[in-house]
């Protein structure tokens, strides 16, 4: 380690556990807590309208799952076509609470925070039982599974009268220290829960990243066989991941449930699926700030295409679906473009950005 | 009771031989690239608006515009290929299947655009309405004539691959790419007509479907995504399979909906009865029926 602590002009490690470090220098990590501060305090100072504070909540909603999507398509290398499905799974899980117990029973508006939990875990066995076929396949039938999975969950959902037949599950506002939430201070409320359970699953990631388990899901990725000869079960490697996504994803599907006081299937459709594909793609794929970038830049986007179709429509005739239209059009263009000219996604430009910064004004 | 079970019969044959033409082409392309072509059910789809664009607003006879919605098709496919899939030669497989999706967007994005995303339209009637019945089994023209161009299809493909130079090139680039381009084979020119021959034969099974069923953007991707487990039933590099698998499937589909819909309380079986199947050939037989048995293997 270098004897400056605060600026590293070079790469000073001498042992392995200096290199696993995930701030490098004090600096690093000053502005890390400054930047997670500022995350706490500007609600606090600039009144947003909940229609943009809902905006929010749902990048923040986002990012957890695409966090477990990452693991399992960006770590691991395996194509999920049903993350959206397993999102369900975790929303559903709070809504058979609410179905069997009613909506606004003590175990839903008290122990939210428990019940999330279970969410995930829910989702946790439903992704290792969607990804039992991995024990002996590889991603072109993963993508199948994934994808086959993303159907039977929508048809059971529809069915089922249990949950309604997709129709809308109510889901009533919580209880905080300070007695039930009103209207006005939902979304706000939930920014900060969203909040924290990014960062903790942020740092859960970077962690596991660190540890065997982690490093064994990208041996398994680059390079199967080898990743066998040195002791790594891949079949049960990918499993885990599966689990690990499912985890993530049952836990945003509760938060979405709760954020939006209710849960309807076509929250949960194929095509969500895709479009969190779109965002782990734009992030970067194996990235963990990948999955932070790409539901900001995708939702942005959304946002852009929605006020431009309501611009467009009043001058095309009506007959003309814009408003459908553009959304799967752009996001397909998206995954083509950034497949094809930057794969590595928005995540590569913060790379470049950082290094750029760091060495200014000298080039090399 | 007998009858009905025939007709339930006949009407899964009629359903899975336009699977299997349509399962034909997303085999091709496996076949000879590796790429699991997602987007092939819009390519369906699009096949199916095509011809009736052509037919409905411009006002080809019907015989014609099926012809030449293949043709369109054909090039679509082809310079999708070009445009998308050719570049990414030699990149990891994943990314080549995650531009499959991105296209399968992009393809449900332009047909929101048109009228057909929205509105449902159905074939001029061309052919006599009555049905044709024997022994207690009907089968109506649309049904009759739709098997009829299928066979001839399928007899035309495999004629195409077992015996002319260009589909023996195909099969030679499927079975290694080296020795084939060091025979004088070009690799990305079979690439192309890999997707070529899948985009024309989705655009007549498109169109044949959509005579049958009408003309419904979602029924239609439901037909396209079906394609799915029946190539994985088939075994994925398998022509005969991908033809044997999508009659199982259509009898399948059509005793499901026959026998268990409305009795034991259940509804809509069809639709997710062959991803169950999917499930479980995938955790007990992956290679399929007819695949070859070296798939990638963990």
């Amino acid at each position: 380690m270098s004897t400056n602590r605060w600026l590293a002009t070079g790469n000073y490690f001498t042992s392995y556990k200096d290199e696993q470090r995930i701030f490098i220098t004090h600096l690093d990590r000053t502005f890390f807590s400054i930047f997670i501060s500022l995350l706490f305090i500007w609600p606090l100072l600039f009144k947003l309208s909940n229609k943009y504070m809902l905006v929010i909540d749902n990048i923040l909603i986002a990012i957890v799952a695409i966090i477990g999507l990452n693991i399992v398509t960006g770590f691991a290398g395996l194509i999920s076509i049903g993350h959206a499905a397993f999102m369900g799974v975790g929303a559903y899980t709070v809504a058979s609470f609410a179905r069997t117990l009613g909506d606004s029973h003590v175990i839903i508006t008290h122990a939210w925070p428990l019940l999330i939990l279970l969410s995930g875990l829910t989702g946790a066995v439903f992704g290792a039982i969607v990804g039992l076929p991995a024990m002996r396949l590889k991603h072109l039938y993963l993508a199948m599974a994934t994808l086959s999975f993303q159907m039977i969950f929508t048809w059971t959902i529809n069915f089922l009268e249990f949950f309604n037949q997709g129709q809308t599950i109510a889901i009533s506002n919580v209880f905080w220290f300070t007695g039930k939430l009103g209207r006005k201070d939902h979304y706000f409320f939930w920014y900060y829960v969203l909040l924290v359970v990014v960062i903790l699953s942020g740092f859960m990631v970077r962690n596991l990243l660190r540890t065997r388990y982690g490093r064994c899901l990208g041996a398994v990725r680059d390079n199967d066989r080898a990743a066998d000869a040195m002791g790594i079960h891949p079949g049960l490697t990918k499993v885990y991941a599966f689990g690990l996504a499912g985890f993530f994803a049952g836990i945003a599907g509760a938060l979405h449930a709760y954020v939006y006081r209710g849960v309807g299937f076509e929250s949960f459709t194929l095509h969500h699926s895709i479009t969190y594909l779109a965002m782990a793609i734009v992030g970067g794929l194996g990235t963990l700030h990948g999955s932070f970038w790409g539901p900001i830049a995708i939702m942005t986007l959304e946002l852009q295409m929605e006020s431009f179709a309501e611009y467009a429509g009043r001058i095309l005739p009506s007959d003309w679906n814009l408003a459908t239209a553009l959304k799967p059009l752009s996001f397909g263009l998206v995954i083509v473009l950034f497949l094809m000219f930057e794969p590595r996604g928005i995540a590569n430009w913060w790379r470049i950005a950082r290094s750029y910064t760091k060495l200014w004004p000298f080039r090399y | 009771m007998m009858s009905y079970f025939f007709q339930l019969l006949v009407s899964g044959i009629v359903v899975g031989s336009i699977y299997a033409l349509a399962a034909l082409g997303f085999v091709l392309i496996y076949k000879s690239s590796k790429v699991l072509n997602l987007a092939h059910g819009q390519i369906i789809a699009a096949g199916a608006f095509i011809t009736y664009a052509l037919t409905g607003w411009v006002g080809i006879p019907i015989y014609l515009s099926f012809l030449l919605s293949m043709v369109i098709t054909f090039f679509l496919a082809m310079s999708v290929e070009k445009i998308f899939l050719r570049r990414l030669i030699g990149e990891p497989i994943i990314s080549i299947i995650m531009v499959t999706i991105g296209l399968m967007s992009i393809l449900d994005g332009i047909i929101f655009l048109t009228p057909f995303g929205s509105v449902n339209f159905s074939f001029p009637q061309f052919l006599p309405q009555e049905l044709i019945s024997f022994g207690g089994v009907s089968i109506s023209w649309t049904q009759l004539v739709g098997v009829i161009i299928t066979a001839i299809m399928i007899g035309g493909f495999s004629w195409f691959f077992k015996k002319s130079t260009v589909g023996i090139s195909m099969r030679a680039v499927s079975d290694d790419q080296f020795a084939s381009m060091s025979v004088g084979i070009s690799v990305p020119r079979v690439f192309g007509l890999a997707w070529a021959t899948a985009g024309l034969s989705a655009a007549a099974a498109g169109g044949i479907i959509g005579n049958i069923t009408g003309l419904n953007f979602e029924t239609l991707q439901a037909f396209g995504i079906t394609v799915f487990p029946i190539v994985i039933l088939g075994g994925l590099d398998s022509i005969l399979g991908a033809v044997v698998a999508g009659i199982i499937m259509g009898v399948i589909q059509q005793f499901a909906s026959g026998y268990l819909d409305g009795n034991f309380g259940l509804n809509g079986t069809a639709e997710v009865l062959p991803y169950i199947i999917l499930l479980i050939i995938l955790l007990f037989k992956p290679h399929g029926l007819f695949g070859i048995h070296e798939i990638e293997r963990v």
